[in-house]
């Protein structure tokens, strides 16, 4: 029998180990009462059954890279941290498949699979995600232009929901069309549906080589046409754009890779012009987000990447914006310092979203120092908005999975992406 | 409606996007899985209702969907046999069976055709003043007038023709109904193309509608006795081959063989006689007269009788590329009905509008000087259908044009509308 | 049968030239590309915009009446047969490419259009759509989008679901929302892609167009049997190469197929392989040069080269019509869509030939060998008695077979009404159960394509927590609920 509802006293779990929260474990500046550390599947679930039992708000946590990203947490009793779930359960490199525990660091993923000249091709914006991590956060790199995000990449998904019903979604083939994609509905959750467990991807051959192509101009108005390199022949696997300030010089970094790299990147060093330049090494910004304490994503379609900067650039006024992000693919990240009166980054936040939105764009705030957050609507509009609470009510209806996260602010819907003209 | 041939449909579809029908209405019973589902209906045991009756005459027999088929249906034989057991099970309103009469009481009929020549060319030169009382007949009728080419005066054709230069073949050449009496030139084409290629060309007297209307609108006996009597003409001219330069007639003769299978003396017969295209046959033939240039862009438009049921498309495109200076469009969504489909556009006018407007559009979109195919019916209706959009186009046949090209006449005696060609023709 | 008001709502709707009640018309719409099932439905309608679309699904959930979607009817799972007692609502007049934008590589389409009109409509700017179902020429992407339509080059480029951007959806309860990747929060267009129309109809789709390759060239390989092909395939895939399309064909599909459409392949070949590869003109170059050295390595006896389209067309042919060609050298079949690990595939199709053996029954294979996506066609006649039952024995055990070496029931044709009963030897009881609640959260009422993909009619209750009371009709024993 469950015992009382109670979020005092000791929590226990059979074999789990489980210990008292403290300020390290704070996130974004709430510190959860206990840190639960399951090693395997039955263990989550026992974990969540337990937390259900006693009306615990939980906060899974994998790497805890991008943990402090989102608004702080309404609740967080208990803190289910994913590093013992640290296995790669099982390589099918003849199959191009790999199944895996979630806390398993994305690191040690791309160590193993290494070893067979194969990789999991999802770029890590943050350094220590592990697998969960990457999930629940959607996060994604560079390397989408070719190969798309997460949720491309995942075929089969194991999660536990808030009251330790353990379901399994996908399989271990790439090809499979078999009942719902929960994989598809869990990347990107943020932790509110439920505990990501194990996933399985479908991964690619190691390149067989690599080469960068880089040009900086003045200004971003002297960029290259973005839609002519994201169509060369030479297929590049990655484009992304660096604006250190948005009226300053831009570079653009296009990665090449495969078999020829070397041969398909002087085609597009030709196409980009007398300054463009070959390189072998990424530069030192590819990948990373720009450092600022309010991160925000902007994403509109591609052949309005320049509007929207511009838009952007007016809406800032004398704030500084740093961009940086996937050019071609048209999802970029805009970073404004940490040290933004809460006041001033919420008006900008206004005021840019206002002005992308008649461009088809979107401009969720992914992180804020927790003393902004609070008065961010952190989404923005979304379009079906009453659909995910209404996922979100099935899912975990008593609301405690990662409370106050990522669901949009009520009553914010937008018009469709696209409208007869 | 032979069950076995029914069941061969898998239901897999791939004829929806070739049927114009389904092009137009979107609707399942006007596809043709969707009319096999009802043949199926039928010969379970469903009687023959008005609803179904009405698909199966919505059906252009275009046959557009015979080389969709992955499956190898016979629709061509389906939809005929549903025609006829239409033909036989339905009674149609009164207004239609008079109409239907006086269609299939006229068009097979050489002689009654030439009767209607007069008042057909007094309502030719009235046209421009006729146009609002056209437009208050009732839409088949006015569909009639509206189609009727201006007419041409009459050629009489030779007996016997005879090769020019060396002999390589003798053949029979069917002379048609509408051809004959709308088109005689293209008649007069085909006899000089064929003997300037070596060909000796019997014109036999006697033959008169091959039966492809007959056929083609579910009147299988009726069929049958022109079938017959076409066969014997021919016989009695002593040719084993045919040329046909109608793609509905054709697609016809070809298929007398199954049209009198009930009859084996006269289905031996008929195999015994080798009915072929003109371009077919002069790709066979290969060339050896002197092709002069013919400087002009010219949109070829496959024939459904042609391309679907005969799969003559190469060999017109072919032979139209290989003249000297003639540039070659094509028409995009070219295996799409124009809407003639033999007596459709008298039957069903306002579908066969629809498709005539869609063909004429993206004839002109081809950007020719002349539009060319081997069938009157579609040349009538796209010209018609230009016309009615303001514009216009040159109309050819392809023997026309190959004619043009052997005798070394400039393009513009190519296309001149109704008596002008037959007039060149004559100065020449 | 449904209520005389409904009908006449639903004629207000969409205009008497929108709605069918004949009988005889109404049967013609009774099964989609799987005749198996057959139910002829209540009414049919046929909406020409999102809004009629969104009217005809309200009436329906006002009056508690089931509704399916259809597009071209061309599913191979029975994911459009209709409710006797049910609306069935017909896309097929939302045809129009609304706009096709090359600087945004994208085309605002509606869910009616042929998956091949949208290539067509795109090809002008260099562009195309990628996934490509054998029956492109036909199918609608609304279809595609209800089934996450794969094709033979998803190998490389992936399904539907990874070249749709954006959808606008009628809600089961009527109303029209759109779901965007590029809206934060869940990926919601992720989850309804694949839904079979049980989430919902789709009335707009934003596709993500691809640019066409630089260079393609498409192998066609003969072997002496399946197991060399095999070979070559798995030797392909572990020297790293990753084809644009790897398609395998056995003895009886290449005979089907050259009866179909004389798609003339080297005579005596027990296998056939398709190997297609795109990309940059110097990789395909080294690649291609690699492959055919593999080919050759596993007993390749003839190799033939297209590099122009026709030839490339010409490879095609045959395999494009492989399915529907089957009707040629069988009156009946049954198409399995079973997937298994890539690695499995000898074992598998040896378990297939041993069944084929011990019941008697012919079985050509046509596969997506890159991926492990089998498609055994089940040959039988129709008009032998016990045939049909048979064949349906063989079909269930190819996919036991597929199961137990950690495969799928479908890779691409979906569950629809046809592998429903086969999703809980795939899937446990939670799985299930946790699926339904995304079914709940779309469409509480479940009126939308019932009887699809799950084997147990459900009712969605009330939100349920852990401790509160059951719902009324699940105490009564009435309902199973969520």
């Amino acid at each position: 029998m469950a015992a009382p509802a109670s979020r005092e006293g000791e929590f226990t779990v059979d074999g789990v180990p489980v210990r008292a929260g403290g300020p390290a474990d704070a996130v974004a500046g709430v510190v959860p009462r206990w840190v639960a550390l399951p090693g395997s599947t039955t263990e989550v679930a026992a974990v969540l059954r337990a937390a259900a039992a006693r009306d615990l708000a939980v906060l899974p946590a994998g790497g805890r890279a991008t943990l402090h990203w989102g608004p702080p947490p309404e609740r967080c009793d208990l803190l289910l941290d994913t590093g013992r779930l640290d296995r790669v359960l099982e390589h099918a490199a003849g199959d191009l498949v790999a199944r895996t525990q979630a806390g398993v660091p994305m690191a040690a993923l791309a160590a193993t699979l290494a070893g067979a000249g194969q990789e999991l091709a999802l770029d890590v914006p943050v350094p220590g995600a592990t697998v969960g991590g990457t999930l629940a956060g959607g996060l994604a790199g560079p390397r989408r232009l070719r190969y798309g995000t997460a949720r491309d990449l995942l075929i089969g998904v194991t999660v536990v929901l808030a009251d330790g019903t353990v379901a399994r979604s996908g399989g271990k083939v790439v090809k499979n069309v078999a009942g719902y994609d929960l994989g598809k509905l869990f990347t990107g959750s943020h932790g509110t549906l439920g505990v990501i467990a194990e996933a399985t991807f479908r991964l690619h051959p190691l390149p067989a080589g690599r080469a960068f192509v880089t040009v900086t101009v003045p200004d971003p108005a002297a960029l290259p046409g973005l839609a002519a390199v994201a169509a060369s022949p030479a297929e590049p696997s990655a484009v992304e754009l660096e604006l250190p300030d948005l009226s300053g010089p831009a570079t653009l970094a296009v990665l090449v890779e495969g078999v020829a790299a070397a041969e398909r990147a002087e085609v597009l060093r030709r196409a980009l012009g007398p300054r463009a330049a070959i390189g072998t090494r990424a530069p030192a910004w590819w990948g990373r987000p720009p450092d600022g304490g309010h991160l925000l994503e902007l994403r509109v379609p591609p052949a309005a990447v320049r509007p929207a900067l511009a838009a952007i650039g007016a809406a800032a006024g004398d704030l500084p914006v740093a961009v940086r992000g996937s050019a071609c693919v048209a999802v970029l990240y805009l970073a404004l310092p940490g040290d933004v009166p809460p006041a001033a980054a919420a008006a900008f936040v206004a005021a840019a979203r206002a002005a992308v939105a008649p461009l088809g764009g979107r401009l969720p705030v992914v992180a804020a120092p927790p003393a902004a957050a609070a008065g961010l609507d952190m989404l923005g509009p979304v379009g079906a908005a009453a659909l995910m609470r209404r996922v979100k009510d099935r899912f975990d209806p008593e609301g405690r999975m990662a409370p106050g996260r990522l669901l949009p602010a009520a009553g914010g819907t937008t018009g469709g992406p696209w409208t007869p003209s | 409606m032979d069950p076995e041939l029914i069941d061969d449909c898998v239901h897999c579809g791939f004829c929806l996007p070739a049927c114009p029908t389904y092009a137009l209405w979107a609707e399942e019973m006007d596809s043709p899985r969707g009319r096999i589902h009802l043949m199926k209906q039928h010969v379970e045991g469903t009687p023959l209702t008005p609803e179904m009756a009405g698909h199966f005459d919505a059906c252009l027999g275009c046959l557009a969907c015979v080389p969709a088929c992955p499956s190898g249906v016979r629709y061509d034989r389906l939809i005929e046999s549903a025609r006829a057991e239409v033909e036989r099970a339905h009674r149609r309103p009164a207004a239609e069976r008079a109409f239907r009469a006086l269609v299939f009481g006229l068009f097979p009929y050489p002689r009654r055709l030439r009767a209607l020549r007069l008042p057909l060319r007094a309502a030719t030169a009235a046209r421009p003043w006729l146009r609002p009382l056209l437009d208050r007949l009732p839409p088949r009728l006015g569909a009639l007038a509206e189609l009727a080419p201006p007419l041409p005066r009459p050629i009489r054709l030779p007996a016997r023709v005879p090769a020019r230069g060396e002999r390589r073949a003798v053949v029979g050449v069917l002379t048609g109904c509408v051809q004959r009496e709308f088109f005689p030139a293209v008649n007069a084409a085909t006899v000089r193309v064929l003997a300037m290629e070596g060909c000796e060309v019997v014109v036999p007297a006697g033959q008169g509608c091959c039966g492809a209307l007959s056929a083609h609108g579910g009147r299988t006996a009726e069929a049958a006795r022109f079938a017959r009597r076409t066969i014997a003409a021919f016989e009695r001219a002593g040719v084993d081959t045919v040329v046909v330069n109608a793609a509905g007639c054709g697609a016809t003769a070809k298929e007398y063989a199954e049209l009198l299978a009930a009859d084996p003396e006269w289905s031996a017969r008929a195999r015994r006689l080798r009915f072929a295209d003109l371009a077919e046959y002069l790709a066979e033939l290969g060339p050896v007269a002197e092709r002069h240039p013919l400087p002009i862009t010219v949109a070829y438009h496959d024939a459904c009788h042609l391309a679907h049921a005969q799969g003559v498309r190469a060999q017109p495109r072919e032979s139209l590329a290989a003249i000297p200076g003639l540039r070659l469009r094509e028409v995009p969504d070219a295996a799409m009905c124009c809407g003639s489909a033999g007596t459709y556009n008298l039957f069903q006018p306002a579908a066969a509008r629809e498709l005539g407007d869609r063909k004429a559009a993206n004839v002109l979109s081809a950007g020719a000087d002349l539009l060319v195919s081997a069938n009157p019916g579609c040349t009538m209706q796209i010209a018609s259908a230009v016309r009615r959009g303001g514009r216009d186009i040159r109309v050819a046949h392809t023997a026309e044009v190959l004619d043009a090209s052997l005798r070394g006449l400039s393009p513009a005696a190519l296309g001149r509308p109704g008596p002008g060609a037959a007039e060149e023709e004559r100065r020449s | 049968m449904i209520a005389a008001g409904l009908a006449d709502r639903l004629a207000a709707i969409t205009g008497p030239d929108g709605l069918i009640t004949d009988p005889v018309r109404l049967r013609t719409y009774e099964c989609d590309g799987l005749t198996y099932h057959r139910a002829t439905p209540a009414v049919v309608v046929l909406p020409e915009t999102a809004e009629q679309v969104a009217a005809v699904v309200r009436a329906c959930h006002r009056a508690g009446v089931p509704f399916v979607a259809r597009g071209a009817g061309t599913g191979l799972s029975g994911g459009a047969l209709p409710r006797a007692d049910g609306v069935l609502v017909v896309t097929s007049r939302l045809r129009r490419v609304l706009s096709v934008e090359p600087e945004n590589r994208r085309a605002v389409v509606e869910p009616g259009v042929t998956n091949l009109a949208i290539t067509e409509a795109a090809a002008p700017y260099g562009l195309y759509y990628a996934p490509d179902p054998s029956s492109r020429q036909v199918c609608t992407i609304g279809g595609n989008v209800a089934e996450n339509s794969g094709g033979a080059h998803c190998l490389k480029y992936g399904f539907t679901v990874n070249h749709v951007l954006a959808v606008e959806l009628v809600t089961p309860e009527g109303e029209i929302v759109w779901l965007d990747t590029m809206d934060p929060g869940y990926d919601l267009l992720g989850a309804f892609i694949g839904s079979e129309g049980t989430l919902g109809i789709a009335t707009k789709i934003i596709v993500r167009l691809t640019p066409e390759p630089e260079a393609v060239t498409t192998l066609l390989a003969a072997f002496p049997d399946v197991e060399s092909g095999g070979r070559a395939v798995s030797a392909v895939i572990a020297a790293g190469i990753v084809p644009a399309a790897i398609e395998m064909m056995d003895a009886l599909a290449i005979e089907a197929a050259e009866a179909a459409v004389r798609c003339g392949y080297p005579a005596g070949a027990g296998a056939v392989l398709i190997v297609e590869l795109d990309g940059p003109a110097a990789q395909v170059v080294a690649e291609h040069e690699r492959v055919v050295a593999l080919c050759r390595e596993s007993d390749a006896f003839e190799l033939r080269v297209a590099e122009d389209p026709a030839l490339r067309a010409a490879i095609w042919r045959g395999r494009r019509a492989a399915f529907a060609a089957v009707g040629r050298i069988s009156p009946a079949y049954l198409v399995q869509d079973g997937v298994v690990p890539r690695t499995a595939l000898p074992e598998v199709l040896a378990g297939i030939e041993a069944l084929s053996a011990r019941y008697g029954v012919r079985v050509a294979n046509v596969f997506h060998a890159g991926d492990g996506n089998l498609h055994p066609l089940v040959l039988f006649d129709d008009g032998e008695p016990g045939a049909g039952a048979r064949a349906e024995a063989v079909s269930a055990e190819i996919l036991d077979l597929c199961l137990a070496h950690g495969g799928s029931i479908t890779g691409e044709h979906g569950v629809g009404v046809d592998k429903a009963r086969h999703m809980p030897k795939m899937f446990g009881a939670a799985d299930l159960d946790t699926m339904q609640l995304l079914r709940c959260a779309f469409d509480p009422a479940g009126l939308a394509n019932p009887g699809k993909i799950f084997p147990t009619p459900r009712l969605c209750g009330e939100v349920p927590g852990v401790r509160r009371a059951p719902h009324p009709l699940v105490a009564s024993g009435e309902a199973e609920l969520f």
